[in-house]
């Protein structure tokens, strides 16, 4: 009976991860630019996993790999947020024309 | 009864994730920017991982975990290096004068100046 429960909640979980991973992806297709795209690919890249592998940790029950698990996420969520700003970073750098795709404050700060 | 539907449900939940990879790939490709590329070759990371999570569980082998744990640290490597090498290229060819990721206007420029 135990089991049952762990494979409904933990299914519960991996599938509402998957639906995000998937409004992740239709994002990147239905933006139009880079920094709109990164907003919803961050989604995916955070939500998304955190909710999978939590799913995966209900599933697999107590023992030595649930925890290699959750050090997946805590290494997601340090790394994930560093190379999003660095992407940023990258385009504001290389884009001349940034003016014509978004606001830009005028102090200079850009 | 219990591990046919444990199997059938991870194998579903890894084809669609699969079909996911695919689409982001595609993205990769048809990205118009150098960045929209990086951006979903960081998506086609993290899908990899979840992938591969759901393949240990599948397998039910605990040493998968740590195969996910080191593509973790390397997907995130990856677009530390692209990023700081491309940002690197720009500003050095700023120096020397010509143009970056703009062959289209240099093209333009070209056929005025003719």
């Amino acid at each position: 009976m135990m089991a049952w429960i762990q494979l409904a909640a933990g299914g519960a979980l991996i599938v509402t991860g998957i639906l995000t991973m998937c409004a992740a992806v239709l994002g990147v297709y239905r933006f139009h630019y880079v920094l709109n795209r990164m907003h919803s690919a961050a989604m995916g890249d955070s939500l998304g996993i955190l909710l999978v592998i939590l799913g995966l940790m209900v599933l697999s029950g107590f023992q030595s790999g649930t925890l290699k698990l959750a050090l997946i996420i805590a290494f997601f969520w340090i790394a994930g947020p560093v190379s999003s700003h660095m992407i940023c970073k990258l385009e504001v750098l290389v884009n001349e024309n940034l003016r014509e795709e978004c606001e830009v404050p005028d102090d200079g700060s850009v | 009864m219990y591990e046919t539907i444990y199997h059938g449900f991870l194998m579903a939940c890894m084809l669609v994730t699969a079909a996911l990879i695919i689409l982001c790939l595609i993205r990769a490709i048809l990205g118009p920017r150098l960045t929209d590329r990086v951006v979903a070759v960081n998506m086609i990371g993290t899908m990899t991982i979840v992938e591969i999570a759901m393949f240990a569980l599948y397998l039910r082998e605990n040493y998968l975990f740590d195969v996910c744990l080191i593509y973790a640290m390397i997907s995130f490597l990856a677009v530390v290096i692209l990023t700081k090498i491309y940002g690197g290229a720009y500003q050095e060819r700023k120096i020397k004068g010509t143009p970056f990721l703009q062959v289209e206007d240099e093209e333009e420029q070209e056929g005025d100046e003719l």
